[in-house]
């Protein structure tokens, strides 16, 4: 971090109780900048050598399971009997702003999913999620999440960079720029997306921005080759291969002793040490054939429509456990994007996640990875309390449109309080209306229980702090912290 | 808006007429005036108004500053006044802030109804035009406007709202119930609901629809208020010492430093670097040889390294003067444009695509700016030329009277397309609405002052710049500047290909002028007619077929990605907050005040007779390109100095402001400024003088003592080791492998996308040309130059990173076009030198890094051959084969090794 206070006793202390890895992490082991462009701030950290938070962590790894597209909040988390009530009124001059497609818009719409209270805490779920239903008591769910666009580009920016335009870091550089990784031979940042495709915005979800590429997402593929470039595009003996990275590694030692005094030739050599060893931890990580059968079968590995994000599910838990600091999951397309078929299409979302999503939390809970690890589950926006029809004006093939003004988020795990439910919306689900959440403030509301303030954590860019939550004001979600 | 705000509030007052204050409630005279004069008059008084905020009278306190009116009275929560000095945000100094009890007195005063001696403000004003004109550009221009007046219907203005149009006159002034515009709009006829985001438009608000009514209501008035524009009076927002800061001060001449070791001098630059070396008890490191020489040279100025008979010619030239000559040679090769060309892309933010949109829009035009930049870059184009023909390049000349496109109204009009450059998704509706439109626009005034002005003018688009002498109003002087060409209310959107996205209610047009030069317009529509021959014969016979065959070889007309002043701007508004939708006073045309004695008027007068073009942004690209300008000179060759010498004199590029970096040789800098202006701003002039320093000729060896008192080089007393950048890396993979085609310009060449995400570039048949010859779809980014640290243009880049990562290892290692071109490479050495093991490895070393082999080298090589060829050997049948492989495999290692990717 370029303000970290690099007092060696403080940083030695916090990284022995971080897990011990600090001192065995390499300097300059993935990337290291060759220019300081901030005179008088010390250059920023371009590196994932574990770094001390501003404080005591809550969590010390992130799985988001980004859920692209905009699940409905009333269908999934909010019950409002008001709809049913209004069912079939006509609402849609009311809201015509916030309306993206108003030529299909409409009237108030029920919900064809049925709620009820589960867990001891009573929180609402609807029959959409049986699974996670069984495991409210471990989730925190925010009900008063409201972002500032209705479009899914500017509201994915957003969510996942604290601006509505491309080109900033992500949550997860942010993240690993601020702590680096406690893992030597994986990156800090790792992105699980889906095989059916790229969510919007694609490669732009996990990029770095201004921060140096090493804190940039790298994508894992569960299926193939897990990772570009992991292995030779061309075919040649093992030992072929061995020579040429020997003769590599000779020639540079040569070259760097000729040279005393470039640390950048030092992190060069490390880096294709680091490059070689990726490999195999890569290699391994995705291996989920080494897990139990029981458990494979928990995430519904092995059968459909789970498998797939099931699989994904298993491979976060597995890079957490080896000390990745942040995985996003994704699912392809926009699943979630129900504009049509609401009652069919969301209930295949859920079919495909839901199992794997309820396994998760089990197994970190078993495996006591429960209290380090914070998931975090949500999309960019909600959906309207109005129908959303095709041009037939058949209501049972109803979907319903965007709502930036109320959707719902949950977390679960390190620092939270289980079983809370957050904030409230309207009688209609339009709008957040108690303790409300904005994107910056679920933004800081993360870097906290990772032990970041995110008004200290900045990038000096061009003589300016640029920080995750900008110069919004910004208040954490306490509701919902243990 | 405020006054409305104290209307509504007026009718409470006036009903307590001669109820006594209560004793408790405070007044502004005895007890809050008091608290201000202490506490807030030092930045906050009649003459210094920062935040353009006076709060020493009640009036100055309600009319507010760049954030709105500071009290509203009655509500403390909403009153910033209150909210500041409550939150402990102002004073800004801890020791000045308020006590509990002042605290308490200003929240009581508000409460009270923030009240004078004399009762209330009375501001019962009614509204007039500045109150409505904003309300009808943001509701109704849309369709009532511009560039579109559905049933002939303008309502931009009084005169247009009362002439009305097909239904008659919109308004009857005095009775807003009979007027067609309220009554519309209250029926919620208007806007119409159903096609507001066809126009993207936000439908109106209650309370605007009852400023309307009261405008209209209470005569139409038309106040005689003048736009905020410099005068001849001092400007009360900027003083005189704020503009007592180094970087904007004017150049001023610098004596030349006398030094302890003239010897090591070689012109005036190493006077002032060593001087400030010697004060350390340093001097410059040891002239590095002729090999490192001439590959940095050639690195510099062309992005490639040098061909082996060049490195001979430069050892064996034995004159003084050898590397003035090389410098001279490459500045004169057109590859020298390609190379200091991207630099001035990145500045640009350049790219082939509008994205921010999964559609990610192509820009099919862009290519002609990127070929505009190179060629002229190897004209050496003066640098105030440059500028003025990127910022105001359609009022240099007359355009549109002239039938013929000249080259010089070509590469006008190309010019500007430097600010069309921003990200912009605003072509379609849902994501083209005013805060959209006004983000592009900040996009585009970001990259003009961090590139060009070395300003951070993005702070002042919400309040006045925190760290600079930067007013809001300043920034929204700017926004007047650009106005007949960025009218937030008259958008030129990007132009959309059929099939993307629904069709707009707002049609003012693209961003293309069909203006090419004439010999390509006529080549283009020579072919089109003779398509158009061959498609009508082909109908004559009846072939369907053919004609659809025919029809899909159309060429697209060629034109020019620009942007010009249509004439006829919105008035400007200042935006309180940024808020596109909380309008403050009206702003005219100006520079930033810091920047000039604060009392020069800025006159703009139509660039020539009978020109609609308002000439504002010409008057400011001469303004901004006066030798007197104190910022423009610096900035430019600071960032010359940058990419020579790896750091600037100023380290942040873009921030020459009191948060930039203070320059670490503030004498040399304004030497250099004033030289480069003395030279007709020329680039290569600049070049030359840096290049042929002694300074530019030191090794990059680093010592411990110069490790000690000079750690991270800032004095310069070594040169820096370099990481080749994406293109030069890209570009020498293909030159050493002989696959280089060096056809210059024209469209770019596509990529493509393989589904685990690697992009690279398509290459022909012919070859691969350079990097800055691929597309740069924002989306779609060539995966070798993301690797690479290509940054991503938001809205620009003035620096690159060069990171050394596990990323780019393995690229270099497993990809496939990597190791083809290793292939290539050793196919030509052993083409060249065929047969004789120990040339081809010293050609190897000679086209790769422009030095023959030392003998470890050799050693370690020949060893790594031996063990690769029986390796393959053992694998292949064909003996024959296991040579070339072993071959190709040694070339591998080499383009993969550290004295490869970097520059000594």
């Amino acid at each position: 971090m370029a303000n970290a206070d690099h007092n060696p006793t403080r940083r030695a202390l916090l990284g022995g109780m971080s897990g011990g890895l600090y001192a065995a992490a390499l300097a300059h082991l993935q990337g290291l900048g060759l220019s300081r462009s901030n005179a008088g701030e010390p250059p920023p950290a371009a590196d994932l050598q574990p770094r001390p938070p501003h404080f005591d962590p809550k969590a010390k790894s992130v799985i988001h399971l980004f859920m692209n597209g905009g699940p409905s909040q009333m269908d999934l988390f909010d019950p409002k009997p008001a709809l049913d009530k209004y069912h079939g009124q006509t609402y849609f001059e009311k809201i015509a702003a916030e309306v993206e497609s108003p030529q299909s818009a409409g009237a108030i719409m029920r919900s064809p999913f049925k709620f009820a209270q589960h867990g001891q805490c009573g929180m609402w779920v609807s029959d959409a999620l049986p699974h996670l239903a069984r495991q409210v008591d471990d989730i925190a769910l925010i009900r008063s999440m409201h972002t500032t666009n209705l479009t899914h580009e500017p509201a994915v920016y957003l969510m996942q960079s604290g601006k509505m335009g491309p080109g900033r870091p992500t949550l997860g550089a942010w993240v690993a720029f601020g702590l680096g990784s406690e893992c030597e031979n994986l990156p800090a940042f790792v992105v699980l997306d889906d095989p059916l495709g790229l969510p919007i915005n694609g490669v732009e979800n996990w990029q770095s921005g201004f921060l140096p590429p090493v804190f940039q997402g790298t994508r894992f593929r569960s299926t193939g080759s897990p990772v570009l470039n992991l292995k030779p595009e061309f075919s040649q003996p093992g030992e072929v291969t061995r020579l040429t990275r020997a003769l590599v590694a000779r020639l540079d030692e040569q070259h760097r002793q000729n040279r005393p005094g470039q640390p950048v030739l030092d992190a060069r050599m490390a880096s294709y040490a680091l490059a070689a060893r990726m490999q195999l931890a890569a290699s391994d990580a995705l291996d989920t054939s080494r897990e139990s059968q029981a458990t494979r079968d928990q995430y519904g590995i092995g059968k459909e429509p789970t498998d797939s994000y099931g699989r994904r599910c298993l491979i976060a838990r597995r890079l957490v456990e080896r000390g990745v600091r942040f995985v996003q999951i994704f699912i392809n397309a926009q699943i979630w994007d129900n504009h049509t078929a609401l009652a069919t299409d969301m209930k295949a979302a859920c079919l495909r996640t839901d199992q794997p999503i309820a396994a998760l939390l089990r197994d970190l809970k078993q495996r006591g990875l429960f209290d380090s690890t914070l998931v975090v589950w949500g999309g960019e926006f909600g959906r309207l309390p109005i129908a959303q029809l095709a041009a037939d004006k058949d209501e049972r093939k109803a979907g319903r449109d965007h709502n930036k003004n109320a959707f719902c988020t949950w977390l679960a795990g390190a620092g939270i309080k289980g079983g809370t439910t957050h904030g409230a919306t309207d009688e209609l689900g339009l709008k957040a209306v108690e303790n409300k959440v904005s994107v910056p403030d679920w933004h800081a509301t993360l870097l906290h229980l990772l032990g970041l303030r995110h008004d200290q954590l900045f990038h000096m860019d061009n003589g300016l702090r640029e920080r995750l939550t900008g110069v919004n004001e910004v208040q954490l979600v306490k509701g919902i912290l243990a | 808006m405020l006054r409305f705000f104290l209307l509504l509030l007026l009718p409470i007052f006036l009903a307590l007429p001669g109820s006594k204050v209560l004793a408790l409630t405070p007044t502004f005279e005895t007890d809050i005036q008091p608290i201000l004069q202490a506490k807030c008059a030092r930045c906050h008084d009649d003459k210094s108004r920062k935040g353009d905020l006076h709060l020493g009278t009640l009036a100055g306190i309600f009319k507010g500053g760049e954030s709105g009116p500071a009290v509203v009275s009655g509500k403390p929560g909403e009153s910033l006044l209150y909210e500041k000095v409550h939150k402990g945000e102002m004073p800004p100094e801890k020791k000045n802030r308020l006590n509990a009890s002042e605290v308490q007195s200003i929240k009581d005063w508000i409460a009270g109804g923030a009240k004078g001696k004399e009762g209330p403000l009375a501001l019962g004003e009614s509204p007039n035009q500045h109150d409505v004109i904003p309300i009808l550009l943001r509701r109704c221009s849309a369709c009532h406007g511009r560039h579109r007046q559905e049933a002939g219907l303008d309502l931009r203005n009084k005169a247009a709202i009362l002439r009305g149009g097909k239904s008659g006159p919109a308004m009857v002034v005095g009775k807003p119930e009979e007027s067609l515009l309220i009554k519309r709009v209250r029926a919620a006829q208007m806007p119409p609901p159903s096609r507001l985001v066809e126009a993207s438009v936000k439908p109106i608000e209650q309370g605007e629809v009852e400023t309307l009514a009261r405008w209209i209501a209470s005569g139409a008035k038309e106040a005689a208020i003048e736009a905020d524009v410099a005068s001849q009076t001092p400007d009360p927002l900027v003083s005189d010492k704020d503009r007592d800061f180094w970087s904007f001060r004017t150049l001023a001449p610098v004596k030349i430093p006398q030094v302890k070791d003239p010897g090591r001098v070689r012109n005036a630059l190493d006077a002032f670097l060593l001087h400030s070396l010697e004060e350390k008890g340093l001097g410059y490191s040891n002239e590095a040889d002729r090999h490192t020489l001439i590959r940095r040279a050639s690195f510099d100025l062309t992005g490639l390294p040098p061909a082996p008979l060049e490195v001979e010619a430069f050892l064996s030239d034995k004159s003084p003067d050898a590397f003035e000559k090389l410098i001279d040679r490459l500045l004169a090769s057109g590859r020298y444009g390609e190379r200091w060309g991207r630099y001035w892309l990145d500045l640009a933010g350049y790219a082939d695509s509008e994205g921010k949109r999964e559609q990610d829009l192509p820009r099919p035009h862009a290519w002609r700016f990127r070929d505009y930049v190179i060629r002229s870059f190897n004209a050496d184009k003066p640098y105030d030329r440059f500028l003025q023909e990127q910022i105001a390049g359609d009022e240099l000349a007359d355009y549109e009277q002239n039938a013929k496109v000249t080259p010089e109204v070509y590469d006008n009009l190309v010019a500007t397309g430097f600010l069309r450059m921003a990200p912009d998704a605003t072509w379609a509706n849902i994501t083209g609405f005013l805060p959209d439109r006004m983000e592009v626009i900040a996009d585009e005034v970001d990259i003009l002052g961090s590139g060009i002005m070395g300003l951070t003018l993005k702070c002042a688009r919400c309040h006045a710049h925190k760290f600079d002498p930067i007013p809001q109003r300043d920034y929204y002087r700017l926004l007047a500047v650009f106005k007949g060409a960025f009218d937030e209310y008259a958008w030129l959107k990007p132009e959309v290909r059929p099939g993307i996205g629904p069709v707009s209610q707002d049609v003012a047009g693209g961003r293309h002028l069909p203006l090419v030069a004439g010999e390509e317009r006529r080549a283009w529509e020579q072919s089109e007619a003779a398509l158009t021959e061959k498609i009508n014969e082909a109908k004559a016979r009846g072939d369907k077929e053919k004609v659809k065959a025919l029809e899909g070889q159309r060429q697209a007309e060629p034109r020019v990605q620009a942007l010009w002043d249509r004439g006829d701007p919105s008035p400007t508004y200042l935006y309180r907050r940024g808020d596109p939708f909380s309008p403050g006073r009206l702003v005219g045309p100006g520079v930033p005040s810091l920047l000039t004695d604060g009392k020069t008027p800025f006159i703009a007068t139509p660039p020539w007779p009978g020109a609609k073009q308002t000439g504002r942004r010409l008057a400011f690209a001469q303004w901004l390109t006066r030798p007197e300008n104190p910022l423009t000179a610096r900035v430019a060759v600071n960032r010359l100095f940058k990419h020579h010498f790896g750091q600037g004199i100023v380290k942040t590029l873009g921030n020459f402001g009191r948060a930039g970096a203070l320059p670490t040789h503030p004498q040399l800098l304004d030497f250099l400024a004033l030289e480069f202006i003395r030279q007709g701003w020329s680039f290569k002039a600049m070049h030359r003088m840096m290049m042929t320093s002694a300074a530019y000729r030191q090794s990059s060896t680093v010592d411990a003592k110069r490790l000690r008192l000079d750690p991270d080089n800032s004095l310069l007393s070594r040169m820096p080791m370099t990481r080749m950048d994406a293109e030069a890396l890209y570009d020498s993979l293909l030159l050493v492998a002989g696959k280089l085609e060096e056809r210059r310009y024209g469209p770019a060449d596509p990529v493509q996308g393989r589904p685990d995400g690697l992009v690279t570039p398509q290459g022909a048949a012919t070859g691969w040309r350079r990097l800055i010859y691929v597309q740069q779809p924002r989306k779609k980014l060539p995966s070798h130059l993301e690797l690479f640290d290509y940054p991503q243009m938001n809205p620009n880049c003035l620096e690159r990173r060069d990171t050394v990562n596990a990323s780019q290892a393995l690229h270099l290692l497993n990809n496939g076009m990597v190791r083809e071109l290793a292939s290539s490479f050793a196919e030509r050495v052993r083409r060249e030198a065929p047969g004789d093991s120990t040339r081809q490895m010293e050609l190897v070393y000679l086209i790769a890094l422009g030095r023959p082999p030392a003998s470890e080298e050799k050693r370690l090589g020949m060893a790594a051959l031996k063990e690769l060829e029986e390796q393959w050997k053992s694998h292949l049948a064909d003996g024959e084969s296991a040579g070339g492989k072993a071959h190709a495999e040694y070339c591998h290692a080499i383009l993969n090794s550290a004295a490869f990717l970097f520059v000594d």
